[in-house]
């Protein structure tokens, strides 16, 4: 099979995954060196397809032959779609190729199961050790890592690569029984809690090579790195009944037991040759959106997922998470934004992080104002309830949040055209 | 401040660069002028007029004026300074120079709420400086290099149209990223080299230069690595979650033109629209022979891995 046929059937393949992101990498740069390849930290997306997702990196799978069968997966074993095979030698050629000419910032490789979980961990780490130590390539690589592989293997996946991921895929024990039935969800905590320690003790390493510089240049005198952009999982929305609040909560789980950077959340797509039980439906793109959302909520804001939703059941679709918490707690609003601790003038629906520090550093300076809030380009019309400045006072603090509700999200009304 | 008799009369400065403008900026600061005596106006003072006084462009008496009145500014503000001069000015926009010099003397008045995103001065100059960095970014992500080889030996060769001074940004990133690859960026305004170790940089951008560029973008397909990564872009696109409107946002079609890929775009979707949507898979990759796969052994133990160290 010619490398472009391979191409175009092991990147549709990977497409499943949501993770194209290349931050989160230290700063290499290869001026005045041999090889190729810089980080700065930032991600860069070279391209956007017409589904609006980003193109950072190439990803595409090893090989979409698997032995495993998961339902919700477009290359389990009992589909009959078409497999190809990469050899690393082809993947490491289209990297560099690819990456030559700006169009991606790196790679990231995932790949079916074929023969063992240790002998697909080791074709892929062959692929990154060609690109790290014979190319001498500095862009961002990410590597799935296989819960199942040899301890030692993902040891070796960490040294080479920026990101590692063990995706979830189902967040409870009994959809992954029905969906996956070869994965296990303890073996995959056990990875990510694995991959947790090397992290940590990697980070703590060039903590402590920043306070004690190594005199040589030589990278061997230095603390080894491992992984130092992270852990990222993914999980599947829509393909079964679970519902956002068991999602979130265990995203919640997973950053504070596992320290990931990132959780994923991709909403199923429909698959060729749909197994039954699986949902035909368009993906539930919004529902996705506001577990983003939430998400973004529970990493940055200090929020809870039990705080977000508080009994069983899915993210109100009609307004954001955020403005849905303010709703139902009215009586912490409106906030004094001369007064109230940043955290909570954070959590004011239509008041973003970085106007918060800017708020924050200009009542240093004077008294806020109204007009300040339009400056900074706030979101006047969620905000307008909740907040109290020097010149102003919300006119309906004392509505009722269904109210409320029903004057936020009403349509406004527009003017007709004369004729 | 005590402004003196010559703080009082109108002057006109000239600047061709931030540099420059900082170094005019300070002596009309310690000269005590304020921002409405002062004509700012782009371009070299070679031809500087009767009103301009000699104390613009001569050496400042830096050395009988006490320390007081000497500003500083911290490297945030500088950085702010710097990177909003470098917004190209449209229409009735206000122009860099004024506007730069009315904040930093509102700043050494004292008034530190000159430069916060809050104020009517700040406000722009924040907005101005949050446009260079998108433009910089649209720089490193959607330039497209296309691959020259022949009796110059190989070479990586772009077109780009950035819409803020941003060349140096763009320039200094792909040094970093190409290590010893020599490349050449051509732009409408200027043109940059790199051999490998030095940037070589021209205003105005050579006609060889630029004609170079174009020549490359005409001769894509020459290049058997750009249908593969056309390839790629088609296969990686999703159809079932069409979304027309978070493309454009985060990539503005005037990129399109200049992208490798960007022709693909308006088909991608027109075929997505047209019954590609029912599911996630490229059509091609569907009408491929597929293959399902017997169930096969899965081993539960582990095998010590081989040639791991």
């Amino acid at each position: 099979m010619e490398l472009i046929d391979k191409l175009s059937i092991l990147a549709d393949a990977a497409k499943y995954d949501a993770s194209c992101a290349s931050s989160g990498a230290p700063k290499r740069s290869s001026r005045g060196k041999a090889g190729l390849g810089s980080s700065d930290g930032m991600g860069i997306c070279h391209s956007f397809t017409p589904d609006g997702r980003c193109v950072s990196l190439l990803k595409v799978l090893l090989t979409n032959f698997c032995l495993f069968d998961c339902q919700y997966c477009v290359n389990r074993r009992s589909s009959n779609v078409p497999r190809a095979r990469f050899t690393p030698e082809e993947v490491v050629r289209l990297t560099l190729s690819f990456y030559r000419r700006n169009t991606i910032s790196g790679l990231f490789l995932s790949s079916g199961i074929i023969r063992s979980s240790d002998y697909t961990m080791e074709q892929m780490i062959q692929v990154a050790r060609s690109l790290r130590e014979t190319h001498q390539f500095r862009g961002y690589i990410h590597l799935k890592a296989i819960p199942e592989a040899d301890p030692k293997l993902l040891e070796e996946a960490g040294r080479y690569a920026d990101r590692l991921s063990a995706n979830i895929e189902l967040p409870t024990l009994t959809s992954l029984k029905t969906l996956a039935p070869e994965k296990e969800l303890g073996t995959i905590h056990s990875a990510m809690g694995h991959m947790r320690q090397r992290i940590d003790a990697a980070n703590d390493d060039a903590r402590q090579d920043a306070r004690h510089p190594v005199r040589s240049n030589n990278p061997k005198r230095q603390a080894p790195r491992y992984a130092p952009g992270g852990q990222s999982t993914q999980m599947i929305v829509g393909a079964d009944a679970t519902d956002d609040r068991t999602i979130l909560q265990s995203a919640q789980h997973l950053y504070r037991d596992f320290r990931l950077k990132r959780v994923y959340y991709s909403a199923f797509s429909p698959i060729p040759e749909r197994p039954a039980g699986l949902p035909q439906a368009a993906p539930p793109l919004l529902r996705e959106h506001r577990l983003y959302q939430a998400d973004f909520l529970i990493r940055s804001y200090g929020f809870q997922a039990e705080e977000l939703l508080n009994a069983p059941g899915n993210l109100d679709l009609e307004i954001d998470p955020k403005l849905a918490w303010a709703l139902a707690h009215r009586n912490d609003f409106p906030v004094d934004l001369n007064r109230a601790e940043p955290a909570m003038i954070a959590r004011v629906p239509g008041i973003g992080l970085r106007s918060v520090q800017r708020l924050v550093d200009l009542r240093r300076l004077r008294r806020i104002r109204y007009q300040d809030l339009v400056a900074l380009r706030c979101r006047l019309d969620t905000l307008r309830p909740f907040v109290v400045t020097q010149d102003y006072r919300p006119a309906n603090a004392n509505l009722d949040s269904t109210r409320l509700r029903q004057s936020l999200t009403a349509p406004q009304p527009a003017q007709m055209a004369l004729w | 401040m005590n402004p003196d008799s010559s703080s009082t009369a109108p002057r006109i400065a000239h600047a061709r660069d931030f540099d420059e403008w900082r170094e005019r900026a300070r002596q009309l600061l310690m000269a005590g002028v304020p921002p409405s005596n002062v004509t700012w106006r782009d371009g070299d003072d070679s031809h500087d007029d009767l009103f301009s006084s000699p104390a613009a462009s001569a050496k400042p008496p830096s050395s009988r004026k006490p320390s007081s009145t000497s500003i500083r500014i911290g490297r945030d503000q500088l950085a702010l300074l710097r990177n909003a001069a470098r917004y190209r000015t449209r229409g009735d926009d206000p122009a860099r120079w004024p506007l730069l010099y009315r904040v930093l003397w509102r700043w050494a008045q004292g008034d530190a709420a000159a430069m916060h995103p809050a104020d009517a001065d700040g406000r722009v100059l924040h907005k101005r400086w949050h446009a260079v960095k998108r433009e910089a970014h649209h720089m490193h992500a959607f330039l497209r290099f296309h691959r020259r080889d022949d009796a110059l030996g190989e070479r990586y060769v772009a077109w780009f149209e950035p819409a803020h001074d941003v060349l140096d940004l763009g320039a200094e990133h792909f040094a970093d990223r190409m290590g010893g690859s020599p490349w050449l960026i051509a732009t409408p305004e200027g043109g940059v080299h790199w051999n490998g170790s030095t940037l070589d940089y021209r205003f105005p951008c050579p006609a060889t230069w630029a004609t170079e560029a174009r020549t490359a973008a005409e001769r894509a397909n020459a290049d058997e690595d750009h249908a593969l990564w056309r390839t790629y872009f088609v296969s990686t696109f999703n159809p079932a979650r069409l979304n027309h409107k978070v493309m454009t946002q985060h990539m503005p079609q005037r990129f399109w033109r200049h992208l490798s890929e960007g022709d693909l775009i308006p088909a991608m979707e027109a075929k997505a629209r047209h019954g590609g949507q029912r599911l996630a898979q490229e059509t091609s990759v569907g009408q491929r022979k597929g293959k399902s796969l017997p169930p096969g052994r899965l081993p539960r133990h582990r095998t010590p891995p081989a040639g791991n160290d």
